[in-house]
Formats: C-alpha cells, sequence, structure tokens
C-alpha cells in the first residue's frame, strides 16, 4: 500500500513537472511570440475621416457645415440576398423606415461592392448603442459615426452646393488613386464636386482594438491624424442670394395670381459682378431641399428633382435652362449692326445718329411680321432699343441677311464674340451652350430642302433673339455685363478663394485666392457701346421705355432691357393643375440690365432674370431685377457707413 | 505488502456525550494546510473569475462573481459538516448513493438539451451538475465495495464487480455526453481497484480491456458506421495531435488559449490589459478554460502559484490516504485524489494544448457552483478521513 501511495504521489509529481515544464517553455521561451500573437489578433486599423470643409458666401456666412451623425449602413455583399429578408424586418421595425426604402437603396448600390446601402442617417443614440449590442443578429450592418452635411439657409443656393456621396466605383477607376480610396465621401455635383480636391479631409488611420466578434472595445489611437479639408469662400452673397430667390419665386406667384392665362412655373435670376465676373446670386425656380441628398436618400425625393409635373427643380436654370431671349438680345444686333461694315464696305451696316424707320409690320417674302406696338415713325437706334421696335431690328436683320454671302454670318460672329452659342465657362456645371443658329446649322440639321436653306425670316427673327436661338440666362447676363463694363467679356465664377479651415470669417487665412480671367476687350467700338448704355438708359428712365415704371424712382440708376420672348411650351396635365395636356405658345418673361448705369466701368452689378411662361418682361421679370438690385445695394450701404440707407431714399 | 495500522478496519471512536467536546476533537485534529491551501485556490478562484467577468454581462460587473461567490460560501459549510460526519456514515450510505447515482444520472438524461448535452438539473434559479456530485458518491460506493470484499487484496473477481458496479454511471456519463467526468469516473475506479491491493496482472488486464475499448470508441467502430463518439469529440481527440490543422474550428480554442497563456510571460498582462480573455478571444474563459485566463493575467508567476497549491492538496490528500483509519478511506481517499490529480493535469493539460479538449473545469477556481460545491465537498470527505485517522492514532 505504502509503495502504491508513493507512486501516486510520483504520478503527481511527474504530472506536475510535465505542466510547469510546458507552461515555462509557454510563458518563459516563446512569451514575446505569444504575446504579439494576442495583440495582433485585436489590432485593427481602421480609417478616420477627416472633417470636409465648409462652404462660406462672399462675407463668411457658413452655407455648408458638417453635423456629426450616426449612420447605419448595409453592405449588401456581407450577405446573400434570400437571407435577408427576415433582418431587413427587423432593421426596419428598428430604425423607423420602411422595407420598401432599404431595399430601393440596396438596388442603387447593387454591384458595387465598395458602396454600402446607407439605411439611415441621424440615427438616435438608443437604436444605435442596440445595434451595437445585438450586431451578432445583424449581419452586414454597420454603425458608423461621421459627420454629415448640414445647411443652415435650407434650400438657398441649393443648385450649385452639389452634394456629397459614397464614392463610386466608376469614380474611383478614373480618378487619382493616391487621393481617393475605397469608403471615401466624394463631392457628386455642384461646388462640391468641382472644388472636392480642397474640400476633403485627408483621411487619418487609427488603430483600435477589436474583441472576438470585431466590436471597438478600447480606446482608439490615432495613428495618423486625420486633416480637415479647407473652407471655400464663395462669391455668393447669402442676402442677394436670398433675395433673389424669394424675388422669383413672389414673381412667378404674381404673374399667376395676375393672369390665369399664364402658365408661369419657373424661373432664373444671375447677378453678376460686371467688373470681374464674381456672381452674386445665383438663383432657379422651382428649388429643393439639399438635405434630400443627405444620408439615405428618399427615392421619391430624388425622382421629384426630374418631376416634369413639378417642372424639373433639380434642373439650374440658370447656366443649363435654355430659352429664346426675345428682345433682350437687341442690344447684341445692334453692336453687331454698328460693328459691321456695310456690302460696300464703305461704312458702318448702322451709323449711331442714322433715323431708321420703325413701321407697324413688315413684309418679308409675303411674310408678316409685326411691331408689338401700333406706330409709324423714323427713330435712333437709342430710341429703337429704349421702346423695343422690333420693326427697327427686323430691318437690321434684313441688311445682315442681304450682306454678300461672303462675308459669312456676320450677325452670328459678334453674338458668338459676345458669347452665345459658348459655354462661359463658369465653374459649376453641367452647362449649356445654347443655340446660335446659322445657315451652316440649318444645311446641317435641316430634313427637307427648304428647312436647310436659311432664310430672310431667320435672319429677321433672329435680329429680335427669336426664332431658333436658345440662350441660358447665364450667357445673357455676362452679356450685359459687358455692356456694364465698356465691352469687355468677364469670366463667370462661383468661388472666390480657399481658406484655412477653422479661420476668423472676418479675417481668414487664404490659401489659394482664384484670380478670374482678366475681363476681355472684345473689339467693339466704344461709341456704340455708350450708344447702347444709353439706349438701355432710356429704357428705364424715359416716359416710352419698357421698364421705365420699375426704375425710373430708384435712388441708383438702373440701365436695361425687357424681353418677351414666343417659347413653344408643353405642360403635362396635371402640371399648375391643369385639366389637360397644354401645348402651345407662352411668352418668356425676360429683363436684363446693371448699375449703377453712370459712367463705364461704375457698374456694380448686372442682373439677369426670367420667368418661364411669365408674360411681359416689363410687368414680370423687371421687378424682381429691382428687388435684387434693391438687396445687393441695401447690403452695401448696410457694410459702409456713412453712405446712407439707398433702400430708404426710394420709398 | 505491508499492514498498515490504517487498514485495520475498525470503527470510529464512540460518540462523545458533549457536542462541544467533540468540535474541539475534530478541530484539533483538522489539517489545516489542506484546509489553507484549498482556501487559497477558492480565493485565486474568485478573484480571477471576478476580473475576468466583470464585462460578462453589461451594468453587473460583479454578476458571476456572487454567484461563485455564493457557492463557495455554501461549499464551506459543506466542508464543515462533512469533515464532522463519520466516513463510516458514509459507507453504510453505500446503497442509496448507488441508487441516487443511478436516478440523478437518468433524470439528467431526461432534461431539455443545452448546448448538444444533458449535463444540467434545474434546481429553482439554479443549474445544478449532478455528475460533480456523483463523481464523490460513486468513489463511496466503490470504496466500500472493494474494503467490504477484500481481506487480504482485491482478486480478479472483486475487480470485475467493482467494475460492474462503475460500468452504469460511467456510460450514463458518456451518453450525456461528458466525456471528461467519464474519464474521470474511470480514474476513481481504478485507483479504488489499485489501492485495494489488486495484483499487477489484474490491473495488467484490465488496462488490456480499457485499452480495447478506447481503441474500439475512436478507430474501429466508427470505421465501420458505429459513431460512439459525436463527431466533435473525434475532431477534439485528433485536432489534440495536430493544434495548428484547423486554427478556426476544433482547435480554435487551444489555440487562443495557448496565445493567452504564452502572452502572459513571467509575470502577466494584468487583468486590464489581458486582451485574449477581456475581449473574448479566449472562449470559456471563466469555466473550462480559466487557467488560461490566469495566465494570461498572472503570468508564469501567478499560474505556478496556482499549480504549487494543487501540488499541496495532493500532498496533503495523499497525506491522509497513509493515514487514513480504515480500508473503505483510504480507498476512498485514494479514488478522491486521484480523480483530483488527473482533473487538474487534465483541464490544465488541455488548456496548454497536451491534453485534448475535454470539457472539465479546474476544481476550486472554474466558474460553477456544482463545481465548487463538490469540489470543497472532496476537501470536506478528506478532513473527515483526517481526523478519524488522527482520532485512531
Amino acid at each position: 500500500m505504502a509503495f502504491r501511495i508513493t507512486l501516486l504521489g510520483g504520478l503527481a509529481a511527474v504530472l506536475l513537472a510535465i505542466l510547469v515544464f510546458r507552461l515555462w517553455a509557454l510563458q518563459i521561451i516563446s512569451g514575446d511570440e505569444y504575446l504579439s500573437d494576442a495583440l495582433n489578433n485585436q489590432v485593427r486599423t481602421a480609417r478616420v475621416d477627416g472633417p470636409r470643409g465648409t462652404i462660406l458666401d462672399v462675407r463668411g456666412r457658413v452655407l455648408v457645415r458638417n453635423k456629426p451623425g450616426t449612420i447605419v449602413r448595409f453592405w449588401p455583399g456581407d450577405v446573400l440576398e434570400d437571407r435577408r429578408s427576415g433582418m431587413l424586418r427587423r432593421l426596419s421595425r428598428l430604425l423607423d423606415v420602411p422595407v420598401r426604402d432599404i431595399e430601393a437603396e440596396i438596388d442603387r448600390v447593387e454591384g458595387d461592392p465598395l458602396s454600402p446601402a446607407i439605411v439611415r442617417a441621424f440615427v438616435p443614440e438608443v437604436q444605435a448603442d442596440f445595434l451595437l449590442e445585438h450586431q451578432d443578429e445583424f449581419p452586414g450592418v454597420e454603425v458608423v459615426e461621421t459627420e454629415l452635411r448640414e445647411y443652415p439657409f435650407g434650400s438657398l443656393a441649393s443648385h450649385i452646393l452639389g452634394y456629397v456621396g459614397e464614392i463610386s466605383r466608376e469614380e474611383l477607376e478614373r480618378l487619382d488613386p493616391d487621393t481617393y480610396e475605397p469608403g471615401d465621401r466624394i463631392g457628386k455635383t455642384g461646388i462640391e464636386f468641382r472644388y472636392d480636391q480642397f474640400l476633403r479631409g485627408d483621411t487619418g488611420t487609427e488603430e483600435v482594438r477589436v474583441d472576438a466578434l470585431g466590436q471597438i472595445v478600447r480606446t482608439r489611437r490615432e495613428t495618423e491624424k486625420p486633416v480637415p479639408g479647407n473652407a471655400i469662400r464663395l462669391t455668393i452673397d447669402a442676402g442677394v442670394q436670398r433675395a433673389a430667390e424669394d424675388a422669383l419665386r413672389r414673381g412667378i406667384a404674381r404673374v399667376r395670381f395676375e393672369d390665369n392665362q399664364l402658365l408661369a412655373n419657373g424661373g432664373a435670376v444671375v447677378a453678376i459682378d460686371p467688373r470681374n465676373g464674381a456672381i452674386r446670386a445665383i438663383a432657379s425656380n422651382p428649388d429643393f431641399d439639399p438635405a434630400i441628398w443627405v444620408g439615405r436618400r428618399d427615392p421619391d425625393d430624388i425622382a421629384r428633382l426630374g418631376s416634369r409635373f413639378e417642372n424639373s427643380p433639380g434642373l439650374n436654370r440658370a447656366i443649363e435652362g435654355l430659352y429664346p431671349p426675345g428682345s433682350a438680345f437687341k442690344p447684341v444686333t445692334a453692336l453687331a449692326a454698328l460693328s459691321e461694315r456695310n456690302a460696300t464696305g464703305t461704312a458702318p451696316l448702322l451709323t449711331t445718329d442714322e433715323l431708321v424707320q420703325c413701321p407697324p409690320f413688315m413684309l418679308v417674302r409675303d411674310r408678316v411680321f409685326r411691331n408689338w406696338q401700333e406706330r409709324n415713325t423714323a427713330m435712333t437706334l437709342e430710341r429703337a432699343l429704349a421702346e423695343s421696335c422690333d420693326t427697327y431690328f427686323y430691318n437690321l436683320g434684313l441688311r445682315f441677311f442681304n450682306l454678300p454671302p461672303e462675308r459669312g454670318s456676320p450677325l452670328q460672329f459678334w453674338a458668338r464674340r459676345m458669347g452665345f452659342g459658348e459655354f462661359t465657362g463658369i465653374d459649376v456645371g453641367p452647362e449649356s451652350d445654347g443655340l446660335l443658329p446659322t445657315p451652316e446649322w440649318r444645311r446641317r440639321t435641316g430634313t427637307t430642302a427648304v428647312d436647310k436653306i436659311w432664310k430672310p425670316g431667320d435672319s429677321v427673327l433672329l435680329s429680335i433673339g427669336q426664332g431658333f436661338l436658345l440662350v441660358t440666362p447665364l450667357q445673357m447676363a455676362r452679356f450685359y455685363a459687358m455692356l456694364a463694363n465698356g465691352g469687355r467679356l468677364v469670366e463667370p465664377h462661383l468661388v472666390r478663394q480657399v481658406e484655412q479651415p477653422g479661420s476668423e470669417p472676418g479675417d481668414p487665412t487664404v490659401l489659394r485666392a482664384f484670380a478670374p480671367l482678366e475681363p476681355h476687350d472684345i473689339g467693339l467700338d466704344p461709341h456704340a457701346i455708350s450708344v447702347v448704355r444709353d439706349g438701355l438708359f432710356k429704357a428705364t428712365h424715359e416716359d416710352y421705355g419698357t421698364s421705365t415704371s420699375t426704375f425710373r424712382d430708384y435712388a441708383i440708376p438702373i440701365a436695361g432691357k425687357t424681353g418677351t420672348a414666343e417659347k413653344f411650351v408643353e405642360l403635362p396635365k396635371g402640371a399648375l393643375g391643369l385639366e389637360q395636356t397644354y401645348v402651345g405658345n407662352q411668352d418668356q418673361a425676360w429683363w436684363c440690365g446693371y448699375g449703377p448705369a453712370t459712367a463705364e466701368d461704375e457698374a456694380e452689378l448686372a442682373v439677369c432674370v426670367v420667368i418661364e411662361n411669365g408674360g411681359l418682361g416689363g410687368r414680370a421679370a423687371a421687378p424682381v431685377a429691382l428687388e435684387v438690385f434693391e438687396a445687393y445695394f441695401g447690403e452695401r450701404a448696410a457694410e459702409q457707413p456713412g453712405t446712407g440707407d439707398v433702400r430708404g431714399l426710394t420709398d | 505488502m505491508a499492514t498498515h495500522p490504517a487498514l485495520v478496519d475498525t470503527a470510529a471512536a464512540p460518540d462523545s456525550p458533549r457536542l462541544s467536546t467533540r468540535m474541539l476533537e475534530i478541530l484539533a485534529r483538522l489539517d489545516y494546510i489542506l484546509l489553507a491551501a484549498a482556501a487559497a485556490l477558492v480565493g485565486f478562484g474568485l478573484w480571477i473569475v471576478g476580473t475576468i467577468t466583470r464585462d460578462d454581462i453589461r451594468g453587473d460587473p460583479s454578476f458571476f462573481l456572487s454567484r461563485q461567490a455564493l457557492a463557495a460560501a455554501v461549499g464551506a459549510v459543506v466542508v464543515a459538516v462533512l469533515a464532522g460526519v463519520n466516513p463510516n456514515i458514509l459507507r453504510r450510505l453505500r446503497m442509496p448513493f448507488y441508487a441516487a447515482t443511478i436516478a440523478l444520472l437518468i433524470g439528467v438524461l431526461l432534461t431539455p438539451e443545452v448546448r448538444g448535452t444533458h449535463r444540467w438539473i434545474e434546481v429553482g434559479s439554479f443549474n445544478f451538475q449532478p455528475s460533480e456530485f456523483v463523481k464523490i458518491m460513486l468513489a463511496v460506493v466503490l470504496a466500500a465495495f472493494v474494503a467490504n470484499r477484500a481481506g487480504a487484496g482485491v482478486d480478479f473477481s472483486t475487480a470485475a464487480g467493482a467494475i460492474l458496479l462503475a460500468v452504469p454511471p460511467i456510460v450514463l456519463v458518456f451518453v450525456q455526453p461528458d466525456l471528461g467526468t467519464a474519464s474521470l469516473f474511470v480514474v476513481g475506479l481504478v485507483a479504488v481497484v489499485f489501492f485495494g491491493g489488486a495484483s499487477w496482472r489484474t490491473l495488467g488486464s484490465i488496462a488490456a480491456v480499457a485499452v480495447a475499448v478506447v481503441a474500439g470508441l475512436i478507430w474501429i467502430l466508427p470505421a465501420n458506421d458505429v459513431d460512439i463518439l459525436r463527431p466533435y469529440q473525434v475532431d477534439r481527440l485528433s485536432g489534440f495531435l495536430d493544434p495548428s490543422s484547423d486554427p478556426s474550428g476544433s482547435t480554435y480554442n487551444v489555440n487562443q488559449s495557448i496565445t493567452a497563456i504564452g502572452s502572459g510571460g513571467l509575470t502577466g498582462r494584468g487583468s486590464e490589459d489581458a486582451t485574449q480573455t477581456s475581449s473574448f478571444f479566449l472562449p470559456e474563459h471563466a469555466t473550462d478554460f480559466v487557467f488560461s485566463s490566469a495566465a494570461e493575467q498572472h503570468g508564469f508567476v501567478g499560474a505556478l502559484a496556482l499549480l504549487l497549491l494543487y501540488a499541496v492538496v495532493v500532498w496533503r490528500g495523499i497525506r491522509i490516504i497513509s493515514i487514513a483509519p480504515s480500508l473503505f478511506s483510504a480507498l476512498l481517499a485514494g479514488a478522491l485524489i486521484a480523480s483530483l490529480i488527473c482533473q487538474v493535469a487534465i483541464n490544465v493539460g488541455m488548456t496548454m494544448g497536451i491534453a485534448p479538449v475535454v470539457g472539465i473545469p479546474l476544481p476550486f477556481v472554474s466558474y460553477g457552483g456544482s463545481s465548487m460545491v463538490a469540489s470543497l465537498a472532496t476537501i470536506g470527505v478528506l478532513m473527515a478521513i483526517h481526523v478519524r485517522g488522527r482520532m485512531v492514532s
């Protein structure tokens, strides 16, 4: 027995020795190795997004900033489609998002493994915590702390700001791989897109410790600091922009209130500094709330942006909308005629003191072209511009038509020099270049033999901005800015400078200032320009002027031209409460001009307004433009104490 | 074999007329070294379980600790009661014990499956694991059986009888399935037969049969499409032979456990930075793999201290076999202590990858009320034997 007891003791001693030896081998001999295994077990390198830069107006007011928020997103690649439904239903209940919407979002990112579907943004803490605690029940679902875009001014300038979204596979292939990587958020349109390289922050990295389930358990350690993006300061003045948008909205409503035959349903305003091309306000109506792009997108909201029934709120009419300019184009015809030589080359096609007949109508190849009013008198160019005599300009149109063919298309040549039929080069797209019709264009696009011929009627209509001619409000504003500054074409632009993030708004640290191209002289005779300017001043101040009633009493001298341009429109049944589809001609109301209209180069603002189906330009568009001038000069007066309240003088 | 005075199967000392006198007699004869070692193990265990389960239940850091402390308190009472019980009373209870063994093991098989096994019986809000207590009762039954029949050593028929007695409980535990506890029953059986004085030839025959049975279970029967072992049991046993074969599968636990132990180094990573444990890489970190947690947190120093405390318990336990007042109590102590040695060796060996993964807890330390109370009951029984042995001598 004693021997056997000793044997048991021996066995115990041997086992103990084995265990201790093994323990020693693991902990002392190979301890460091296992320690690094244990550390690697749980260290993950995660990316930290640098906060995106803010977008400021010209005075430093914040138009776009960041707001911290919790996003719940779903990586469709993580869960097979036939295993999702139960989980999505629970997710839908938890986050109060319809399953249909989640599925629509999943469909949107389908086929792009690098893009997660956003289930909901700004998720309350309680729900986010629940998801984190029950992560194993929600495979493929990720809770991310992020910064989302916020718009303190709501829909203000929504058409130019653009939006931010997850980088797509196509963008990853196209863009510099050193800068952009999967999971990045990137500007998709507008300022956010064009100036993404400045706005985007540099991604940093952090080490996070995760547990066996991949959940973060320990304090994060930043290994590479994220760099916040820079601020972008626009040329836009939020006050003027607000006034432009409000005036446009009211102007459209007023047209419909006053005349229910007019189907006014949209419009645009561009206000530009004629000295340098800085855009102070750029409005397009209808507009939208840019916050619909933040977080999960409601497919209905996005669809509404292109809805014909709502007249496509997503379209930026100021730079993409195409309209016939009507009489607002007459200064172009006038300048072209003053600049072009006649058939013999002995004199200009039109001289500044020449009297041209303004009859009630003209017959051109058996077709009647009427003036808008009953008159029959000869008049100067200034007067013809001021009272907007159509037949006067028909005459000029015929003079162009009758020039020898080897002279080409001089009216179009000069119009192109003044920026029509060309992109303005504004820094935010997409932009339309419009349509400047030429005989060559007719030949190319006409369908029948007759259709391919440029006829005298084409020149007649072009002279008053009708026919096939299509322009954007921005092209018009740029042209009037050229009149305002004495013949130099500006480069329209929206961004003034890049600033250090967190700079004092009043005294920012400028990292990069965008110097616009120096306005370039297009070679017009200065005297010709001054005559046209005089005509435009008379149009707003003489009794016979077409917008005198709006501008005569305003303290700041304004010069400008109305336009009432016929356009063939189709409106679907249901839009504007129409009981049936509308097909017919509607007048597009224009007013373009500038002020102060004193000497050349003193004008500070050129404004162009168009109201779709707005009827008479003098009645519908001019008052909108006045409100923009009032806002601009009012703000300017307010910031320069001692000059007095300009707005007060008009009351 | 030399006749040891303790092997004379005498009746215990007559009951004392006064309780307090008897208590003093018992107190004077307790094995305080054993008691201190066991208490130190329980204390060490509570400390470890407390730190490693702090984050397991959000908002209730002491959920597991308080339950474990309650079990330790119950166990302390059990030690106190059993220390005063004459081992002969246990011997007389062998038939009820055997009946209870069979009844409990059948009863537990009728309970609903929990994680693939039938190990627990629900009593109130506690889950009670009968096989832990059966381990002690079976030792009593087998020790009594052999002691009753062995005049001078165990002959082949006595050994066979003991085996026949032991087979039903072993099979019932095996089919729970609980391979680890079944093996411990086998160890208890072998210890009783061994200390009962079975000849080496008898022991050799038993060993041969055992090898044949094991071989049958692992290789021969499965090859003929008769699966006695569950697939995971085969995986664990074969995974033991090649631990790196399948890191996230059946050997995941062992590899994480080895990493945990190794990363502890000499002095450990402390309870805060022991990430293998606190970040849930180590499965069963408070139960079967508690040794790994302890080794990660407190390093070679702490793990060695733990093993040395077991060594003290084993040393005192083996000493108790030799001073046991009767053959029965010597066999009982032998069965209990042999099974304790094997349990510790298998559990710790398993965490270090040198023993197969069979789910048995580390006595005194692993979280689990049944294991804690049963481990302390073992100390109580050993203590009772020690007390009587000292009274005789």
